[in-house]
């Protein structure tokens, strides 16, 4: 089964290295340069399974988009990950009390995405194996 | 004897901002750069600190900080320098012709992720801005900047946690 991911982050240099070590682990993956870009893929319809989440980005940040997607029943089901700079205790606890699951702090390695994404379940199942 | 009554009309000396030099040692931010330099440049990418004059034509990346401590944390390079660290980072990545706006986009990505991490060493709450790119900005004052000079494959670069960018220019200290 394929495992979808949107990868929402307002510098191409990141989305292309968190889209890599996603291909790398076998999802299938979409790009959006902010919160609202992201907004549209899920109003097309393109569901992902997981949204990597950058906080500091124009038009719509991180928070703002965690906000809007938890208060949409539909996508209850896709995994909120934060994937940002922002390390401040205070930050973290708010994108997690407002629906975020995960929280990786920039910068990463690409280990520390998958032992994340591990945690969650959402290795695919020939990676996690 | 009651205690003479605080009008607030007087400024004391804590109430004036904290300087940067007085919350971040060069040690301090030496190693946020190193980690960002392991994690996004590469394993194997070091930042020897030793200073060398940056070369006449630099390009500047900055985030700023606003907080009980407010400035920006910019970070200067050449701009042949800019953009081999753009061809690191994107690795296997990187298009065969890098445009400027890949390298701009780079080169903010790495002032946001060191700016990000300094300003969680600084007191907060703080909040940081996107990043900007372009001409080296002036520096802050000598008494609220701290300053690393590297060396990255033998190439010269600065991190420098400064003074806010639009402040008067007096007791700059030198890029």
């Amino acid at each position: 089964m394929t495992v979808r991911a949107l990868v929402i982050d307002d510098s191409r240099a990141m989305r292309r290295i968190v889209t890599g070590i996603l291909e790398g682990l076998g999802y299938e993956t979409r790009q959006a340069g902010h919160g609202q870009e992201a907004l549209d893929v899920l109003h097309e319809g393109w569901t992902p399974d997981l949204c990597t989440i950058d906080w500091n980005m124009p038009v719509m940040d991180g928070l703002q988009f965690v906000n809007a997607v938890r208060a949409n029943p539909a996508w209850r089901a896709v995994t909120l990950m934060m994937v940002t700079s922002e390390s401040e205790h205070g930050q973290i606890v708010r994108a997690l009390a407002a629906g975020a699951h995960e929280y990786v702090i920039k910068p990463f390695t690409a280990d520390a995405i998958r032992d994340k994404l591990a945690l969650l379940g959402l290795l695919p199942q020939e990676v996690a194996l | 004897m009651t205690a003479p009554r605080d009008t607030g009309l007087r400024r004391r000396a804590s109430d004036r901002p904290p300087a940067v030099v007085d919350l971040l040692d060069g040690d301090t931010l030496l190693q946020i750069a190193e980690q960002a330099w392991l994690a996004l440049v590469g394993e194997d990418e070091v930042l020897v600190p030793l200073p060398a004059p940056l070369p006449a034509d630099t390009s500047s990346s900055w985030v700023e900080i606003v907080g009980p401590w407010t400035g920006a944390v910019v970070l200067t390079c050449g701009r042949d320098t800019a953009a081999e660290l753009t061809r690191a980072l994107l690795g296997e990545h990187a298009p065969a012709v890098l445009e400027a706006e890949d390298v701009d986009d780079a080169l903010g990505e790495l002032a946001n992720v060191v700016g990000g991490n300094v300003k969680a060493v600084l007191p907060g709450p703080s909040v940081l801005g996107l990043p900007e790119v372009g001409a080296t900005p002036p520096a802050g004052s000598r008494a609220d900047t701290r300053r690393v000079a590297v060396l990255w494959r033998g190439q010269p670069l600065t991190v420098s946690v400064q003074s806010p960018l639009h402040t008067e220019r007096e007791n700059e200290v030198p890029l």
